[in-house]
């Protein structure tokens, strides 16, 4: 009886030891249901396998990132191994003593990783975060309406003031979308406006960005009334409603639209240029270590298989994501995405990335000020923006 | 008077159902009948296609499990605690009476961003992140003031007399306490129940401070609203309306305005 009960006994406690010696790498990401779906069957198990480890994902939203990782850093247990971060929010992280440098992982990093994205993780002279997925706004259009007009896509900022009067005139209301409710979706899409205008977007008497805000005034009348309470998500439904024709958003809206809403008359395209070029921020996601990560070694080895070749072109052809390497080209398996994914790599190929400044929250504020006053309130250009950029001057200077 | 009665009604339950339709009928429509430019209010085609997708996604289930374990415990935590303290609030003087439950309220004036970093540092340390009963403790002291206000209010309606009575007969304390004062104010610790169990359902600023992976069900319906599908989204806000409304209807038997009729001549 007693040898039983010592049997029992081992067997009890043993899955616990073992599992316990299996390493264990807690990754976090914020990705929608069907990605998560690819990433639990086809990515993360084969890590598994060559890792001998168990990888624990869990979806954490961009916003609520910096908050766990901080209380976990206070508490004195990171539980958290490797995180994606949008790399639209990285600043915090690095002023927040967050996320360890990953200086050593620059000469790691395969050769293939287009130039242009490794700019991302670098913020004052130190790599803290490396490429994962890269990401850009295209432009939405309803096809439909456009031959209905007769209308083309416009290329450039007179074929789009052209377009947006044609449907107004047309109409009597606007169809064409600006993301002007403020906070990141206004401040995000003026960036890259002015920077295709050939404006310095953190200099308000700039004479591009100048250029670029008068454009924008003269724009005003020909908006689409939606423009007010436009960001990401509203964008989606102003095109799904047919409020708006024409506008520019990041490409999750297409699967939500084509696929999910069933509006096969939207089509995309990577967009308008200004005078200058045509500008697209790289947003999308980067890897990062948290300072006192239990598992480094095997984070470090999750970032080298989330940047492989294997991956990428297996996120590339199951999702749709545009490849941060340039050893893969458009292998996207379902029909429909393919033109998306076109779409998406052209307009990366146009990709700007958004510089990291300490002062990025004072500097939204005065840009969605002058898109509110511009837009919104009928203020002239020349009115709103010399005390904006005085102030932006001294945000600068103290910097 | 009583004649405005019927469309006072008649407004306020349209009032309280107009969003529930709203979400019921859109979580059932075929997109292209919602997503137009003139969408209808009454619907012209069903489908369960946005319920299937959420259902199959096996990613409600654990959510929904969670949110029910959570907000029950809260509920029995916060009644077992609240109701002998309301006991004997209900003994002191009023004056003192209400100034303890205004003190108690006071905890409630911290919002609740503030507290709850702190919080998720000592849950972290203690392993009470990402558990149902880590969240249960984080949401007992939002709770417990609730139910000692209306459970104080509960015990504090019925006559003394009826407790004299009890105790002539011959109960002591925990006899009078079990089969007289409790029946009588069940109405009460029904509506505190009720109330309690509503604040913990839809709870959402500390279970994002105390989630990593095991969401809850507010978290689940804001993680579909980020993905910006307004169906799924409809369905999930569906799913968890259904049980509080099955909730809402199983109690509301108890809670009767007649309840303390009569017991004293």
């Amino acid at each position: 009886m007693r040898w039983l009960l010592v049997v029992l006994g081992i067997l009890a406690v043993l899955p616990t030891w073992a599992a316990a010696e299996e390493p264990a790498l807690t990754v976090t990401m914020r990705l929608a249901e069907a990605e998560w779906e690819v990433m639990r069957r086809d990515i993360l198990p084969t890590f598994e396998i060559l890792c001998a480890c168990k990888v624990r994902a869990i979806d954490v939203p961009p916003e609520a990132l910096v908050q766990r990782l901080r209380a976990m850093q206070q508490a004195g247990r990171m539980d958290i191994d490797l995180f994606a971060q949008d790399n639209m929010r990285l600043q915090e992280l690095v002023d927040a003593g967050l996320v360890s440098p990953l200086t050593a992982q620059e000469s790691e990093m395969s050769d293939s990783v287009y130039p242009a994205l490794r700019v991302a993780g670098v913020i004052d002279k130190q790599r803290y975060f490396v490429p994962f997925r890269p990401n850009v706004q295209i432009a939405y259009y309803n096809a439909d309406k456009f031959t209905e007009y007769d209308l083309q896509p416009p290329r450039t900022w007179p074929e789009l003031l052209a377009v947006a009067r044609a449907f107004a005139e047309r109409d009597g209301i606007g169809r064409v979308l600006f993301k002007g409710a403020g906070g990141a979706p206004t401040t995000t899409q003026l960036y890259e406006w002015i920077v295709a205008g050939g404006g310095d977007p953190f200099d308000f008497a700039d004479s591009g960005t100048v250029a670029t805000f008068e454009f924008l005034a003269s724009l005003r009348p020909y908006l689409s009334p939606e423009s007010r309470r436009a960001k990401w998500d509203t964008t989606n439904d102003a095109l799904a409603q047919d409020a708006a024709f024409l506008a520019q958003n990041w490409p999750f809206g297409v699967p939500l639209l084509v696929k999910d809403y069933g509006k096969t008359a939207i089509r995309t395209y990577s967009g308008w240029a200004g005078p200058a070029r045509q500008a697209h921020v790289i947003g999308g996601d980067v890897l990062g270590i948290p300072v006192g990560a239990r598992n480094r070694r095997l984070a470090l080895a999750m970032i080298q298989f989330l940047q492989s070749h294997m991956v990428q072109e297996a996120l590339t052809e199951r999702l749709g994501w545009p490849s941060l390497r340039s050893d893969i080209g458009d292998s996207t398996s379902e029909a429909w995405m393919r033109p998306h994914a076109e779409s998406v790599q052209e307009a990366l190929s146009h990709g700007v990335f958004r510089a990291n400044v300490g002062y990025w929250a004072d500097y939204e504020r005065l840009a969605n000020e002058a898109v509110q006053r511009i837009l919104w309130r009928a203020e002239a250009p020349a009115t709103v923006l010399p005390p904006l950029a005085a102030r932006l001057d001294a945000l600068r200077k103290r910097e | 008077m009583r004649s405005l009665r019927v469309p006072f009604l008649l407004v306020m339950v349209l009032f309280a159902a107009a969003p529930l339709y709203g979400l019921l009928k859109i979580s059932l429509s075929p997109p292209g009948e919602v997503m137009t430019a003139h969408p209808t209010l009454v619907p012209h085609g069903i489908t369960w296609r946005h319920w299937q997708r959420v259902i199959e996604s096996g990613q409600i289930g654990a959510p929904l499990r969670k949110s029910l374990l959570v907000a029950s415990g809260t509920t029995a935590l916060a009644l077992l605690l609240a109701g002998p303290a309301a006991y004997s609030l209900v003994q002191l003087p009023l004056r003192w009476r209400y100034g303890v439950l205004i003190g108690l309220f006071l905890c409630r004036m911290l919002p609740e961003v503030s507290v709850a970093m702190p919080i998720a540092v000592v849950f972290l340390r203690w392993g009470l992140m990402d558990t149902a009963l880590g969240l249960t403790l984080a949401h007992l002291p939002m709770a417990l003031p609730v139910a000692a206000w209306v459970l104080t209010t509960a015990f504090g309606n019925i006559p003394r007399d009826v407790e004299e009575a009890a105790a002539l007969d011959g109960c002591n304390l925990w006899r009078t306490l079990a089969y007289v004062i409790i029946p009588l104010a069940l109405p009460g610790v029904i509506v505190a129940a009720l109330l309690v169990w509503l604040l913990s359902w839809e709870e959402f600023v500390l279970a994002t401070y105390l989630t990593l992976g095991d969401k809850t069900m507010p978290l689940q319906v804001y993680y579909y609203l980020y993905q910006g599908n307004a169906f799924v989204t409809a369905v999930a806000a569906v799913i968890m309306t259904v049980p509080v409304l099955l909730l809402s209807a199983l109690l509301q038997r108890f809670i009767r305005e007649t309840s303390l009729a009569g017991v004293v001549r």
